[in-house]
């Protein structure tokens, strides 16, 4: 559960997860309610929400675990349509994109990327304070919804 | 005599006068995650003309678009998949879905798995399988956009089911089959009969298994995007003398099932069956069946 709480701190979020729901198969976190595990066996590939894994001991998200945090206190800018299509396309935000913010404003930290709906696009890192309004880019892309598209092909 | 006329001919003797047809783009809403989403309004002003499917209660046709169906931050958030209109029957036909347990058994690339998931509320369990372990990336993928969170994927041919010791409660069988010249344009250059029957014998190493893992009452939903009687009527023939199975009435488009194929004369209940010649969808067959006490 580390792994999860530890990148969740990164965003600012205090998240917990009941231990018994929580299923590690091989590098990859899942989520699987009570009804699930009854069918759950050793060689599942895949069950309940995928979290995110660890590769090279570094936690990588995925987009299901960043929406969960996304309905909680948490780092979030808001950008414009726009910026969130270019978002979605891989591309960094400019500060000019951002709607606005909140939580943790500092450069270095991490961010989730909400559209104007407030439906979580990914997350990046900030680059500049985000309060600095001449700042040409705002956050580094690190994971976007289009990676469903891309790691298909 | 070619293979296309070889195969024109024997839709000819089905009662069926061949015309190609192309394949029409259709989505489906995943009601799940569109909960409070002004979804109409998105799509109006992404320049999307979307023409209700009459059969279908969550499937629209897509009648025009300026950009890509795939390509939107809304198709990506899950809130609809790409289905083509008469494999989104299927699934519908189940009677309660909510909180029983499901097989999807030959699950990959899992539009109907999503499908299950979406009418199921993500309530309940669905088990998803397939025998190919690289298509299980792109099923997973599929799970994980939709917010799939009731399913379990293993890697398991459909043959083997019984190795999980689960009863299924319903089983949707969209066995793998020889296709339509709809979405394949190379099809008639490609298949031969010997392929068919080889598919037909597939498909009922694998409902004589599925029928294992089915409680007593339990419903299972076969489905083929085939044209070829062998894959359809005659297998379903076949199981209900073989597999203690009946067929079920359904309300679904299509002419009904054929209860006599090329002079060989089938059971009288096949015509509950439906069979989608290629018009406005591809072609498909699908049969609901029901497992009656005294199976095994």
């Amino acid at each position: 559960m580390k792994p999860l709480t530890d990148f969740a701190r990164q965003l600012s979020v205090s998240i917990t997860f009941q231990p018994d729901l929580l299923f590690v198969k091989k590098n990859r976190y899942f989520l699987a309610k009570k009804d699930l595990q009854n069918f759950l066996q050793r060689d599942f590939y895949y069950a309940g929400t995928y979290l995110g894994k660890i590769k090279k001991e570094k936690f990588f998200p995925s987009l299901s675990f960043l929406s969960i945090l996304s309905r909680k206190k948490a780092n979030k800018i808001i950008v414009g349509k726009k910026t969130a299509w270019l978002f979605v396309c891989g591309r960094d935000v400019f500060r000019k994109g951002v709607k606005s913010f909140c939580g943790s404003h500092k450069q270095g930290d991490y961010t989730l990327v909400l559209n104007e709906y407030e439906e979580c696009l990914g997350f990046g890192r900030i680059l500049r304070n985000l309060t600095d309004k001449s700042a040409r880019l705002a956050v580094k892309n690190i994971l976007d919804l289009g990676d469903y598209l891309r790691r298909e092909t | 005599m070619s293979n296309k006329e070889f195969f024109i001919n024997r839709y000819a003797q089905l009662g069926w006068e061949f015309e190609a047809v192309e394949s029409r783009k259709a989505i489906r809403k995943n009601i799940m995650n569109i909960k409070g989403k002004n979804l109409e309004q998105r799509f109006n002003s992404m320049g999307f003309h979307l023409q209700r499917i009459p059969f279908l209660e969550t499937g629209y046709w897509i009648e025009k678009s300026k950009i890509s169906i795939g390509a939107t931050t809304e198709y990506l958030l899950g809130f609809y998949s790409i289905q083509e209109a008469a494999a989104q029957i299927p699934a519908t036909l189940f009677t309660e879905l909510k909180g029983k347990t499901i097989l999807d058994a030959c699950a990959a690339p899992g539009g109907k798995t999503v499908q299950l998931a979406d009418l199921m509320n993500n309530t309940g369990t669905v088990i998803a399988l397939d025998v190919r372990r690289q298509r299980l990336f792109a099923l997973s993928n599929h799970l994980e956009r939709c917010r799939v969170a009731n399913t379990v994927v293993y890697n398991l041919d459909a043959r083997c089911i019984s190795k999980l010791g689960i009863q299924f409660d319903k089983i949707l069988l969209d066995v793998p089959c020889s296709g339509n010249f709809v979405t394949d344009q190379k099809w008639f250059e490609k298949r031969t009969l010997q392929d068919i029957q080889r598919n037909a014998k597939l498909q009922r190493e694998i409902l004589s298994e599925a029928t294992k893992c089915v409680s007593i009452d339990g419903e299972l939903v076969y489905s083929t995007c085939s044209l070829e009687p062998e894959e359809n009527e005659i297998n379903m023939d076949w199981a209900t003398k073989n597999l203690n199975l009946e067929i079920e009435e359904i309300e679904c488009p299509g002419q009904r099932g054929l209860s006599s194929v090329f002079g060989i004369k089938l059971d009288n209940s096949l015509e509950r069956s439906r069979r989608l010649w290629p018009s406005e969808t591809q072609g498909f067959f699908v049969c609901k069946l029901r497992k009656r006490a005294g199976g095994h």
